[in-house]
């Protein structure tokens, strides 16, 4: 079974349209979103509501910057220092250009930073990059299952 | 050997306080002040008994004195049918009784009061020093009748240089002569000020000693300071004879404490004058003190005032003008008329700005890292190469410097400059004594005049000019203090709007963007989904609408990349400006493929002191302009040539494109202005803003020129180096 990809974004519009992208992408993998920081954080944890899901980390984690709660850059710190969190692929999908938050993004080991471009098209061929590189043809840590791309 | 410190060394071991002996034209009793018991006199006396009726004949007075005045008078006694004029003194234990030869009791004609008649008016309506000391030596000369009386002054060093005389016909003038310090040993100079008047009426005269009358009491224990008998010095009656002097007084003229000059009279016969016609004589000398103190005062007072107008005036061009300390080069008349200078250069850490006669800017240099490290607040000296022997080189120039340092720091110094003076000085005789073969030093034998020429040195430095230095150099820190203090508060309200922006752009980057994406995402998954029930019409309307939103989303981007330029530090380094301008070239003209464009980069382009991310940013707006404005040319004619601006170097771009007109200039550089239709050529606006704000940070100027139809040139110069601005 492939490993999902965790989406972590708050905003409704942004939230459709990425998943929108990320079915264009046709990738196989399950998506499953979260909507603030705290709740990411449960998920990647196996605690409070998602106490009860089967172990597994996702494949990737698509991490909004500006979140409710615990905002992205926290979340990105809380699984670097996790060891059982330690080498999952983090992306951080952001409207934000400011050098700041690049700079921290990358000090605290963010996989990559994407600004989310203006243009529809731009933006459904980034996010379906991220989904093909991260999802399918990175190689992952041993022990962990590499997903295949169901063609077609 | 030092000639002139043997004389010094001997004279200062000479007795002359107690030379245990007197002049033998009077006769002495000391006595214990607290009994009055006779306990010394002088062996002159004719016997015990002639003693003994003084001391009866004295009133109780004289053992109330108080210690350390001059002589009091004691009225007249009458001892061996002689008549004397008694006066008495109390010093360190003693009273000091001297007997002289009494003078007719001549009432209101008695000199003291002929002084207070002639002299004091006159007096009064004298202003200067020379007229004050010319009246002096008319009136001393008229009252004690010597032949010769002359009144000097003494400079900072001591010499003596003689400013009024009167004499009597055959006596040699000393007008204008100098007599140096040698002549008259400290410890003397230190009795003057105490003792005020000194009379030697026979130079050659046999000192008459005192005896003790108390084996515990050596005569020469007995402090005659105060005394008018006191016996001098054989060396000083030496230097009369050779002078062809057989009497001479000395009257003090003691300002602010110091002895400031004498009024020395000579005569070539012996001269006795009186008790009351000595009194007249020291309450001239302190009559001739005070208006020299008050005419001096008053001069400097005038001269101060004179100095502290220019001050104002120097300090008021500071804070209307330029900031810079440089600038008191610009007017530099003021600076000149203040320290009467021929030269005046401000040195800030390694710039040198310098007007008038002033040494090469290296050496000025040199000596302000030298006055630095003396730390002294003014320094000034009328002699510099004699403790600054690299000032020996300048010839002339700089012969005589006074220096302000504005800061502990940094090397902060105003600098003025006089020009060597050739000063000759007529001594009176040549201003060195010898030593004899037997060791006894010699008093000079020769009162011929003698000149010396004094080379390398400037007019001395005035007080007042000191003065109004220091209180210029108070004012300019004061001013200095202020502008950092302004700066600061400057600079810590920059530092929070900075902050404020800094958030707004942040807020700006994230919710204002979003909107634009949505806008734009919803936009085109409608046309996409929907597009075969969408009309032309509305396919049309919801194109513009996905145009507009990208457009805006561009606007937001290129806004942000504006102000993050003027918040990001400056990283400067060597730009070599022929490699940037070909590589943009080249970028440009793969994107423009359908045009012909022809590059001319010139391989002269400086290499500037710049930021290389924001220069590239800077030169791909100017020559992306530059193509883009002449597009509809056949041939886009593009040339970069370098510039140079007021000693700064910079470039132009030239291009032959629609230009623009010159009533407009103004707006150029203005965010979101923007002189064309945007129809017409896209963009943002924000290209030519940029670019000024990139340049302005390094410190540099922009400008542009352009002719309607016909092209444009846009420019700009960097300094340097990032100039310091103080």
């Amino acid at each position: 079974m492939l490993k999902p990809i965790l989406l972590v974004e708050d905003d409704v519009r942004d939230l459709e349209l990425t998943l929108v992208a990320l079915e264009r992408s046709e990738l196989a993998n399950d998506v499953v979103v979260v909507r603030d920081g705290a709740q990411a954080l449960d998920y990647l944890r196996r605690q409070g509501e998602f106490a009860a899901r089967p172990a597994g980390n996702p494949a990737v984690v698509m991490l909004d910057l500006k979140l409710p709660k615990v905002d992205g850059l926290e979340v990105l710190k809380v699984v670097r220092e996790t060891p059982e969190l330690r080498s999952l692929p983090v992306v951080m999908l952001t409207s934000s250009h400011e050098e700041g938050d690049v700079v921290r993004s990358y000090a605290l080991g963010v996989n990559a930073y994407v600004v989310k471009p203006v243009e529809f098209k731009a933006f459904v061929a980034a996010i379906a990059d991220l989904g093909i590189f991260w999802a399918v043809l990175n190689e992952p840590p041993p022990g962990s299952t590499k997903a295949a791309r169901r063609l077609g | 050997m030092n000639a002139r410190l043997t004389d010094l060394d001997s004279c200062a071991t000479e007795p002359i306080r107690v030379p245990g002996a007197i002049q033998p034209h009077g006769r002495m009793l000391v006595l214990d002040a607290a009994s009055g018991v006779e306990v010394a006199h002088s062996a002159n006396w004719a016997d015990a008994a002639q003693r003994v009726a003084a001391l009866a004949a004295l009133s109780r007075r004289a053992l109330d004195l108080p210690d350390g005045e001059s002589p009091a008078a004691l009225g007249q006694v009458s001892i061996g049918g002689e008549e004397l004029d008694a006066s008495a003194h109390r010093l360190g234990g003693h009273v000091i009784v001297e007997f002289e030869p009494a003078t007719v009791d001549r009432g209101t004609q008695a000199p003291i009061y002929s002084l207070a008649r002639h002299f004091l008016p006159q007096l009064q309506r004298t202003r200067s020093v020379e007229d004050l000391l010319r009246l002096g030596v008319r009136e001393l000369k008229r009252l004690t009748g010597f032949g010769r009386c002359l009144a000097y002054r003494f400079d900072s060093e001591g010499h003596g240089q003689v400013l009024a005389e009167a004499l009597d016909e055959g006596y040699e003038s000393y007008a204008g002569h100098h007599f140096p310090a040698s002549d008259i040993p400290a410890q003397a100079r230190a009795l003057y000020c105490l003792n005020f008047i000194r009379l030697i009426a026979d130079a050659d005269y046999v000192p008459v000693p005192l005896e003790s009358l108390d084996a515990g009491l050596a005569p020469t224990a007995i402090d005659l300071s105060l005394a008018g008998l006191r016996s001098v010095s054989p060396v000083h009656l030496e230097y009369m004879r050779n002078m062809g002097t057989r009497a001479s007084m000395s009257v003090s003229i003691v300002v602010r404490g110091q002895l400031w000059g004498l009024v020395s009279c000579h005569d070539r016969d012996t001269r006795f004058l009186s008790f009351p016609t000595r009194a007249a004589c020291e309450h001239l000398g302190r009559l001739l003190s005070v208006q020299v103190e008050a005419a001096e005062e008053h001069a400097q007072g005038e001269q101060r005032h004179e100095l502290r107008e220019l001050t104002l005036h120097i300090i008021a061009q500071r804070t209307d003008l330029d900031a810079s300390l440089l600038g008191l080069v610009n007017e530099p008349a003021p600076m000149l008329r203040l320290a009467r200078a021929a030269g005046v250069a401000v040195v800030l850490n390694d710039v040198c700005r310098s007007y008038g006669e002033v040494p090469p800017a290296a050496e000025i240099l040199g000596l302000a890292e030298w006055l630095r490290h003396r730390g002294d607040e003014v320094f000034q000296s009328d002699r510099l190469a004699e403790i600054w022997p690299a000032a020996a080189d300048w010839g002339d120039v700089g012969a005589g410097v006074m220096a302000i340092a504005i800061s502990q720091v940094h090397r902060h110094v105003i600098l003025w400059f006089r020009t060597a003076v050739v000063q000759t000085i007529t001594w009176a005789g040549r201003p060195y004594k010898e030593v004899r073969a037997e060791g006894r030093i010699q008093p000079r034998r020769s009162f011929e005049s003698w000149k010396e020429e004094l080379r390398g040195r400037s007019l001395p430095w005035t007080s007042a000019e000191s003065a109004a230095a220091r209180e210029l150099r108070q004012s300019l820190i004061g001013i200095v203090l202020r502008r950092a203090e302004e700066l600061n508060e400057v600079a810590s309200e920059l530092g929070r709007v900075n902050k404020e922006l800094e958030a707004f752009s942040y807020t700006v980057s994230h919710d204002l963007r979003a909107p634009m994406r949505h806008i734009a995402g919803y936009v085109d998954l409608v046309l996409d989904t929907e597009s075969d029930s969408l009309g032309e019409k509305s396919r049309r309307y919801l194109q513009h609408v996905k145009d507009a939103s990208a457009y805006s989303g561009r606007l937001v981007d290129a806004l942000l990349d504006f102000s993050r330029m003027g918040r990001t530090a400056i990283k400067p380094g060597a730009v070599d400006m022929v490699a940037l301008c070909g590589e943009i070239a080249r970028e440009l003209t793969r994107f423009e493929a359908g045009r012909t464009i022809e590059w001319d980069i010139s391989p002269a382009l400086p290499t500037l002191h710049a930021d290389p991310m924001l220069m590239q940013v800077a030169m791909r707006n100017l020559m992306g302009n530059a193509v883009k404005y002449s597009r509809d040319r056949a041939v886009t004619q593009v040339h970069v040539i370098p510039v140079e601006r007021g000693g700064h170097a910079g470039l132009e771009v030239v291009d032959n494109g629609v230009g623009f007109d010159m009533r407009y200039v103004d707006k150029l550089f203005g965010v979101f202005q923007r002189l064309h239709q945007s129809d017409q050529f896209e963009g943002t606006g924000i290209g030519l803003a940029s670019f000024r704000r990139i340049v302005e940070r390094h410190g540099g100027e922009v400008w542009a020129r352009g002719v309607p139809g016909e092209g444009a040139r846009f420019g700009f110069v960097l300094p340097d180096k990032m100039e310091e601005m103080i």
